[in-house]
């Protein structure tokens, strides 16, 4: 219990007026200090190290994720004070879901609290501007707990200067399958017709009534070219499917329609198209991941994001013990790489001219 | 969201903002924002502009203090790594002698199978012998790994420059392996890259039986375009099979998909080591290192057998656990 007391105690002499203003201050200054250089556009954050710190210092574990939990509220101020644009925290694995039931189901409890109390604070949460999005496995959310999220979401919706992505039942490879699988789907649905004012049928219509008799010997010939479509090729499937949908003249309408084919080309699938199915679509390239609790894995958390021009971080503390003064020194030295790096461009370019 | 969620317990929420008031922002962006713009308006050049001039010039003074020290600090830093690491490969030195190798791993209690380095062509590969020194750094890792016991061991190397003559570099990785082992000592080296033939020795023949294949070490090469792009290709293949009603995107699940990468580009690996003075992932495969143990030398710049020694050293006290 001496960590709770510690922590009363450091509460107290934080709130004497005298210290809380001084202390106010700095920090203030910290941040604007910190705003003239570059900041990271997307941070990421793997909270590690609840459990272990609740070990540690003997309290009980949901008692550790509730402090980290408080961790989290510190961390996401600073960066929104910075002008960080997008948060990403690892809130729940699936595979937590291994974990004991007491423990997920303690979890649980508290993500419906705390939601609870974000939705009583909604206009507070606007002062950030910060937008909540749930990244993750939806089905996978208990049914209680559903709505909480929900209503969380409907909230801060209209916020658009930042974002807090929580990903909640979420694993990486879970997100690259959901990718994959929705970029299959959308080339292997049928291409739509582009809207036109003429109708196909209006055109064969007329073409039938304006050639009745050379129709009918076509058909035979018609018969032989189109066998099992799954023996050929796309673009044979695109014909024959047109040819027996209208058995009017094979060769004018296999031109005509030559440019709209049923699938769109698998050959034009790219990084980007992958990339827009991702839940982080639409938010900028990570720059900075950082984990705590000193465990050097990225543990199915941001890997297709993680891809390149991202600073890495493991960090010693566990994540209850997070703060302004754990974050700074990787924000000092991410902006320090940056300039690094410009430099180096820079002195590159000078040396080829 | 600055919640102090301790004492939260038994407060009403207008408790709880009365709690958090001095932690926010001065002014709501959102409501207030228009109305503080009209304000201001009014009151042309006044000492608010002053004072921020001010503030402003502050914080950029500040920001060249914190920026000046913090970069002697980081300085120091790399100097102090740079000075322990010596004098730690002074001290344990490999003497090119597989049987030190053995003995710094011995006491280990675990180790990789499946070992996966990042290399960096030199300049960017504009200096005439950048490929030659890369093809070294290779083969001493390859040494280090086959005397310590480690037979699979990958090489990302963004540009696949390795890949281009992978007979030479089997050459040359093979002559170093015999300076270490001695002619006839020399583990068999098998070259392999994600679609490509495999380099075996020339007088290698498929193994009788399944066992005989067990000793020796394999390599893979990977580059950037086994990423990323590998799964784009995979993409495709799905696509297609799913226009020709072959298969249906329900089908497609993690299981298929880890199933195809890992028999196509290259399995998981158990441990990562990087040689640049910063875990940087230069478009590493990304679905291949969702466990992997990341092990960096903070500051180091070169590929070092120190660096190799403690990141087996790191790998073999971390503890595992997948999601609990």
């Amino acid at each position: 219990m001496s960590i709770k007391a510690d922590a009363n105690v450091q509460r107290w002499i934080a709130t004497l007026p005298p210290i809380s203003w001084a202390l106010r201050q700095a920090r203030e200054m910290l941040i604007g200090t910190l705003r003239q250089g570059p900041i990271p556009q997307h941070v990421a954050f793997e909270m590690d190290g609840n459990r272990r710190f609740a070990k540690n210092n003997h309290i009980e574990t949901i008692e550790g994720h509730n402090m980290g939990f408080e961790a989290l509220a510190k961390v996401l101020e600073v960066c929104y004070k910075c002008g960080v644009k997008v948060v990403t925290v690892y809130a729940f694995s699936i595979e937590n879901f291994n974990r004991p039931k007491s423990e997920v189901s303690g979890l649980m409890k508290m993500a419906k609290l705390k939601l609870e109390q974000l939705c009583q604070h909604g206009e507070l949460l606007d002062r950030y501007g910060a937008g909540i999005r749930v990244l993750g496995e939806r089905d996978m959310i208990p049914d209680d707990v559903l709505p909480f999220v929900d209503r969380a979401i409907e909230m801060t919706k209209h916020n658009t200067d930042a974002v807090l992505n929580i990903c909640f039942p979420y694993t990486s490879r879970a997100e690259m399958t959901a990718a994959i699988k929705a970029t299959v789907d959308e080339f292997s649905m049928p291409a739509e017709p582009a809207a036109t004012p003429f109708s196909q049928a209006r055109i064969t219509e007329t073409i039938r009534s304006k050639q009745p008799k050379r129709a009918e010997p076509s058909l035979p010939t018609l018969r032989e070219d189109s066998p099992d479509p799954a023996a050929k090729s796309d673009v044979d499937d695109s014909v024959s499917s047109t040819t027996t949908l209208n058995p009017g003249s094979p060769q004018t309408e296999a031109k005509g329609k030559g440019k709209a084919m049923p699938f769109k080309d698998a050959e034009s699938i790219t990084v980007d198209s992958i990339n827009s199915h991702m839940y982080t679509a639409d938010c900028p390239p990570l720059d900075i991941f950082i984990r705590t609790s000193n465990v050097m894995r990225l543990s199915d958390f941001m890997l297709w994001q993680c891809h390149e021009d991202t600073h890495i971080f493991f960090l010693k503390c566990f994540w209850p013990e997070m703060d302004l003064w754990h974050f700074i020194p990787v924000l000092l030295e991410w902006q320090w790489r940056q300039k690094k790096e410009r430099e180096g461009r820079s002195g590159r370019r000078l040396k080829t001219e | 969201m600055p919640f102090q969620t301790k004492d939260t317990g038994g407060m009403n929420p207008r408790e709880r903002e009365e709690l958090l008031k001095p932690y926010l922002p001065a002014a709501p962006r959102l409501h207030e924002a228009s109305i503080k713009r009209k304000q201001h308006s009014n009151k042309t050049a006044s000492g608010l502009g002053v004072r921020n001039v001010l503030k402003k010039q502050l914080y950029a003074l500040s920001f060249a203090l914190i920026h000046a020290i913090f970069s002697v600090y980081i300085r120091i830093r790399i100097a102090c790594h740079a000075v322990y690491l010596r004098i730690v490969s002074v001290l344990y030195h490999h003497h090119h002698t597989p049987e030190y190798i053995q003995r710094d791993v011995s006491g280990l209690s675990r180790k990789p199978k499946h070992l996966s380095v990042i290399l960096n062509l030199e300049e960017g590969g504009k200096r005439v012998d950048a490929k030659e020194k890369l093809i070294s750094e290779v083969a001493d890792i390859a040494a280090w790994c086959a005397s310590a016991g480690i037979q699979m061991l990958s090489v990302y190397e963004r540009t696949g420059i390795l890949k281009d003559e992978m007979q030479q570099s089997h050459r040359e990785i093979s002559a170093k392996l015999r300076n270490w082992f001695g002619k006839y000592q020399a583990p068999d080296l098998h070259l392999h890259s994600p679609n490509m033939e495999v380099v075996h020795p020339s007088y290698y023949s498929a193994p009788a039986h399944k066992g005989a294949a067990e000793y020796g070490i394999a390599i893979m090469l990977v580059a950037e375009d086994d990423g990323r792009e590998s799964m784009v290709d995979l993409s495709k293949v799905l696509t297609v099979m799913a226009q020709k009603n072959k298969l249906s995107p329900a089908d497609i699940t993690a299981d298929v998909i880890d199933n195809e990468l890992t028999s196509s580009v290259m399995a998981e690996p158990d441990l990562l080591i990087s040689f640049a003075p910063y875990v940087d992932l230069q478009g590493y495969p990304p679905w291949q290192i969702r466990l992997t143990e990341i092990y960096c030398e903070q500051d180091n710049q070169s590929v070092e057998y120190q660096v190799f020694v403690n990141a087996l050293r790191k790998y073999a006290q971390a503890t595992f656990k997948l999601g609990k």
